[in-house]
């Protein structure tokens, strides 16, 4: 057997029964609900992964650690496997009301849940879900089974954190070989040297402040199912709602700016929040990602503001201050929830373009890396400014001169300054190519006329940033076959900052003998 | 047998925050969330929510403070 199919089998696993368990500890809603006719589906759906991993697990369970190749193959193909199984609860229970479960008594289907008959559907919310993209299949999330609307926030909370670290934190495994699938994770900075306790700090943070995000939200005026959910899917920067309008839905002033921190926590780096909690608050203005986190949303909210105020659509300043200021914030930090819908002021897909394009380069630069947001990360884009402006300035220097580049506080000589310049140049040009060829495939399939370019863009960055806001494209029938299975692709690669599938789809090609 | 002994309070303790205060937190919040759904909206209830809330950014900040 090839050695990389057993480590990388053994891995995948792993990740799988991880997954089969987080659906055996959803049966509880159901059970606290009354709806007892999504059991079996959801037990099927529990056993199906859980078996698979449990084979694959013990059939290599004596495989090597993985090396950085391994690393990557997982990461994607754990990623990918985890969107494809994840999508059995939509899939059964949508079915199950479809067909009725003998013994049960199931409610009347509707449209909403239907959508979800259809796999390709349900494999695009479970994808949504686990990246954190909050781009939906629903037309109407508030008819969804409780199940379900748990289930779309289950897969955007865990996912937020990483399914890796969650398989780390709960199957833990010392050793170099966790420490590679972590890094693989779009993650690179550990909290402790030892990797088990860093996935499991970065969970007791998030536990927290998940537990404060709910209860503000709550004191604010939700009612607390909404606040359960809004509170986990705020907090992953997710964006899944409950509701048919997102946030808009509760109209309020309140909610609004509560939401707000809440994002923002999500968009901060957890080794940084754990600095902050054990009492050195400094980091909230020393740490480069953390200040620009700060002055990004400020500077972008404010031209937001300006744009919705002087030029828009808004007609006193504070409106154009409140939903401004949570829509850049919302896109900027990845989550994506809404609040500007025609329901209760001007559709964000209405707002002036050069608007909407402020709101899409939110989404393009994203938070900080180490959070739970997309995008190509704060950090890349400061290194990428700060890189170019060195190498301007380079030509004002004699040849003989030494010079440093200073990112973050450390100084970095010539050859690691060219490299991590390289490094952040890659993710970018990669990031923007996928960009314009996913605009382009998504202006050939949908119906002519229909969409400006604007809106492609919006809708493609959206979805690549794993943000999930809408200029209206997507849903179970305006999206196009090929539209879906695109974006399940751009969501994909986003979360995982392309590389890993990049490394899985090479092998996938060369190695399968599918180009040789 | 001390209460840290107890099955889940042990987990939290010995996966959790090392720190007292936020340890209780991670274990309390279920409880306040489950007291919210049980009873709903009240004064009572409403005040345990902000004390929650206040205890974190208050331990947070002195914490911070003290350091």
């Amino acid at each position: 057997m090839n050695r990389a199919v057993a480590t990388v089998g053994r891995d995948l696993g792993r990740i799988l029964e991880a997954l089969g368990g987080l659906m055996l500890l959803s049966l509880v809603v159901p059970l606290v609900w009354g709806e007892y006719f999504a059991l079996p589906a959801l037990l099927v759906a529990a056993i199906v992964p859980l078996g698979i991993g449990r084979v694959l697990y013990r059939r290599f369970e004596d495989a090597e650690a993985p090396g950085r190749f391994h690393g990557m193959i997982v990461a994607a193909s754990g990623w990918f496997s985890v969107g494809v199984f994840g999508a059995l609860p939509f899939l059964l229970v949508a079915w199950s009301v479809q067909l009725g479960v003998p013994g049960f008594t199931a409610p009347a289907q509707t449209a909403t849940l239907a959508a979800f008959t259809e796999p390709l559907n349900a494999v695009f919310e479970s994808m949504s879900g686990f990246t954190g993209t909050g781009l939906t299949m629903t037309d109407n999330e508030e008819v969804l089974p409780q199940t379900l609307q748990w289930w779309r926030t289950f897969t955007e909370w865990v996912g937020g954190v990483g399914v890796i670290v969650l398989t780390t934190a709960i199957l833990s495994r010392p050793g170099s070989g966790s420490l590679t699938l972590y890094e693989s994770e779009a993650r690179s900075k550990k909290i402790h040297p030892s990797i088990v306790s860093t996935v499991r700090t970065i969970w007791w943070i998030f536990i927290l402040f998940t537990f404060v995000s709910i209860l503000a939200l709550w004191l604010a005026g939700m009612p607390i199912w909404g606040a359960i959910n809004h509170g986990m899917t705020g907090l992953a920067t997710g964006g899944f709602s409950i509701t048919d309008n997102s946030i808009a839905t509760y109209d309020s002033v309140a909610i609004d700016f509560v939401l707000l921190p809440v994002m923002l926590l999500g968009s901060i780096a957890f080794p940084v929040h754990y600095l902050i909690l054990q009492g050195d608050l400094r980091n909230i203005y020393t740490d480069l990602q953390t200040r620009w986190v700060f002055g990004y949303m400020g500077i972008g909210s404010a031209l937001l503001w300006a744009f919705l105020y002087f030029g828009g659509p808004y007609e006193t300043p504070f409106a154009a201050l409140r939903y401004g200021l949570f829509q850049f914030v919302s896109a900027a930090t990845c989550t994506g929830f809404q609040t500007a819908v025609d329901a209760t002021n001007v559709a964000l897909g209405k707002w002036p373009s050069h608007a909407q394009l402020t709101v899409a380069f939110g989404m393009f630069v994203g938070g900080a890396a180490g959070s739970t947001a997309g995008g190509i990360k704060l950090i890349r884009g400061l290194t990428l400014a700060k890189g170019i402006r060195h190498q301007i300035a380079d030509v004002f220097y004699p040849e003989s001169a030494v010079r440093r580049l200073e990112i973050n506080g450390r100084r970095l000589n010539e050859e690691a300054a060219s490299r991590e310049f390289m490094e952040a140049a890659i993710i970018v040009v990669l990031w923007i190519a996928f960009l314009v060829v996913g605009t382009f495939l998504l202006l050939v399939t949908l119906p002519s006329g229909e969409y400006s370019l604007a809106n492609a863009l919006f809708e493609v960055a959206s979805a690549q940033g794993n943000v999930g806001l809408s200029s209206g494209i997507t849903g179970p029938d305006s999206l196009p076959t090929v539209g879906k299975i695109a974006f399940l692709f751009h969501m994909w690669i986003g979360r995982l900052e392309i590389i890993p599938v990049l490394v899985m789809l090479r092998t996938v090609f060369k190695r399968g003998g599918l180009y040789r | 047998m001390k209460p840290r002994d107890l099955p889940v309070v042990s987990a939290v303790f010995e996966a959790g925050a090392d720190d007292r205060v936020f340890d209780s937190l991670l274990l309390v919040g279920p409880l306040i969330i489950g007291l919210i759904a049980v009873f709903g909206r009240s004064l009572a209830t409403a005040a345990v929510a902000i004390a929650y809330i206040t205890v974190f950014v208050g331990y947070t900040l002195y914490r911070g403070v003290r350091t």
